[in-house]
């Protein structure tokens, strides 16, 4: 019973920490799939939401 | 009531891409977001064409066909919709749409990459015609308006063409009779399974 | 003048020569300028089968410069029609045999009853293992078949919104439960393979129908018998695929090639079933199928008695090393 909760828990903390770490690779389609030279002011968000 | 396409003579294209920046202004389109965009085949060679591409509104739309969450809908006029309060984000509709019409507002992380965006065929989506929430989500709803896309609206050459399927399609095949040539109606048999003419 | 008339002369034959060369040109003037225009015809009848019509695009997003990728049709008809099939044969054929061999086999039992006495079958770190495992797999599988099935079984069920919300949820516990799954299938790989090397024995318990299909005959084993050597290579190959075929789904980025992510779709969702068939196989003879059975996973402790009918080597292994209770007790009934 304890190995089982200890997998439950081991399981959640690193998925949890997965997902912080896969955040920093995180990119948005404004700085993606623009060249530097188009990027001019406020990329904007509409559609798209805040942030 | 009438079943609205695109239609794009490519022979008449002339790669401006007013279309798509018509589009990006019409909607507010963020940046890295392209609802419509040119391709140009055999660039560079001789008989190369220009293609204006955005969501062709397929029947029986693959995307929908496959959306986990069916958050697709298709409207009376055949344009097919999608709520972005049900969309999870999975790249589902990307994989089967014929035309890489789906944008998503984030790479790099699939699981927070937010929800799909595409050519809404300027009808705007599920939330009331024109208020400020349709607009925030799907951009302006032209079609309510009883106007048309903007992008084939404005069209300079008028290669690009929207509007009932039957209509466009006899256009354009007056003018294949016309002028002789036509490289044919890019799409069509992908998106509707109608055979292309001219 | 007869010099400047010479010349006139010459001005004339440079024209006319001008002419000569020119004219071939203006003959192909006038064909159509658009001879050689691509066709779209030409181009969809030239595709091979998962290719696409591409061009060149402005915006720096190489996915954009596919104009026509006519298989997304195909994949659509895969997710729709072939799927679904492949996953019910699979998925309700198991239950369907497991139910049958219950009602048929019903329990199994240990012939010899309880002895009482405990035998360490699966150390702490090997059960955390296990459940880790286990635990994300459960999961991912629940939330991989609700993608696939949930629109037709579920969505019916809590109406469309609550069903976002849930699939939503779900779609966030597969793209990160699937780190610590692979971890677990790396540690399990290390641990177990020294258990798992096929060898002469397991033939032998291949060929006897490793004694489940009749009661009280029980073919010798080690650790792991043929069958559960079956499992752990199933889970070992199949969390590979999965793994491998899951990366390029959870960084669609790199390959940036929707073919290439139809062909890794594809491969997830038909191994994801198999999958899950077998699976269910090994929790149903883990828990209901077989008494005494669950404890190896439980406490980790099996009764000696279960041991010895199951795992008849291994105990004798493990008794040699004195790591075992010797069992004097229950020798009056033979292990096998």
């Amino acid at each position: 019973m304890k190995s089982f909760l200890a997998a439950l828990a081991f399981a959640a903390i690193a998925a949890f920490c997965v997902s912080s770490v896969l955040d920093t690779i995180q990119q948005a389609s404004s700085v993606a799939y623009t060249t530097s030279g188009a990027r001019v002011g406020d990329p904007g968000n509409n559609l798209i939401g805040p942030n | 009531m009438a079943r609205v396409k695109f239609l794009c003579d490519a022979d008449r294209c002339i790669e401006c891409n007013a279309c798509v920046t018509a589009c990006k202004n019409e909607h507010e389109v963020p940046w890295g977001i392209n609802r419509r965009r040119v391709v140009t085949i055999n660039d560079g060679k001789p008989g190369e064409r220009s293609v204006s591409m955005a969501c062709m509104h397929c029947t029986d739309a693959p995307c929908a066909a496959v959306c986990p969450v069916s958050c697709f809908y298709t409207t009376a006029d055949g344009v097919v919709l999608h709520s972005k309060d049900l969309c999870i984000g999975c790249g589902y509709c990307f994989y089967a749409c014929p035309f890489g019409a789906p944008q998503y507002p984030k790479v790099g992380n699939f699981g927070s990459r937010g929800k799909m965006d595409k050519c809404t065929y300027c009808a705007g989506g599920p939330e009331a015609d024109s208020t400020p929430a349709e607009y925030a989500k799907y951009g302006a709803n032209r079609l309510a308006e009883g106007k048309l896309p903007i992008c084939a609206e404005m069209c300079s050459t008028k290669s690009l063409l929207a509007g009932d399927g039957a209509i466009i399609a006899e256009i354009y095949k007056e003018r294949v009779m016309k002028r002789g040539y036509g490289s044919g109606m890019w799409g069509w048999k992908t998106a509707y399974a109608d055979s292309p003419t001219g | 003048m007869p010099s400047s008339l010479s010349n006139l002369r010459a001005l004339c034959a440079a024209i006319a020569l001008l002419f000569a060369f020119a004219h071939p040109a203006a003959a192909q003037l006038s064909f159509k300028p658009t001879a050689e225009a691509v066709q779209e015809d030409k181009l969809l009848n030239a595709l091979k089968e998962g290719d696409k019509i591409t061009g060149r695009i402005s915006i720096p997003d190489s996915m954009a410069s596919s104009l026509i990728q006519p298989a997304g049709r195909d994949w659509r008809d895969f997710q729709r029609s072939k799927l679904p099939i492949i996953g019910g044969v699979a998925i309700l054929g198991m239950l369907v045999l497991l139910a049958v061999f219950l009602m048929m086999r019903g329990r199994i039992r240990v012939d010899h009853g309880f002895s009482g006495t405990k035998i360490l079958r699966f150390a702490s770190f090997e059960r955390f293992t296990h459940w880790l495992t286990a635990s994300c797999f459960i999961v991912l599988a629940l939330s991989g078949l609700n993608i696939s099935f949930g629109r037709v079984l579920i969505l019916p069920l809590f109406g469309a919104g609550a069903f976002a919300t849930m699939s939503g949820y779900a779609k966030i516990a597969h793209d990160y439960l699937a780190f610590p799954f692979m971890l677990g299938l790396v540690i399990m790989f290390l641990i177990w393979i020294k258990d798992n090397i096929p060898g002469k024995i397991d033939w032998q318990w291949i060929k006897q129908g490793g004694g489940i299909l009749s009661n009280g005959k029980h073919p010798p084993a080690r650790r792991f018998n043929a069958g559960q050597k079956g499992i752990f290579w199933i889970v070992i190959i199949g969390g590979a695929l999965m793994s491998v075929s899951g990366w390029f789904l959870l960084f669609p980025y790199l390959p940036a090639n929707v073919t290439a992510l139809q062909f890794w779709t594809v491969i997830h969702a038909v191994i994801a079933m198999l999958f899950i068939a077998a699976m269910l196989a090994h929790i149903y003879i883990g828990s209901v199928g077989m008494e005494g059975a669950f404890d190896a996973m439980g406490t980790g402790e099996v009764d000696l008695n279960w041991a010895k009918e199951h795992h008849s080597l291994w105990v004798a292994e493990e008794q040699a090393k004195g790591r075992a209770p010797s069992g004097s007790d229950t020798r009056a009934v033979p292990a096998e």
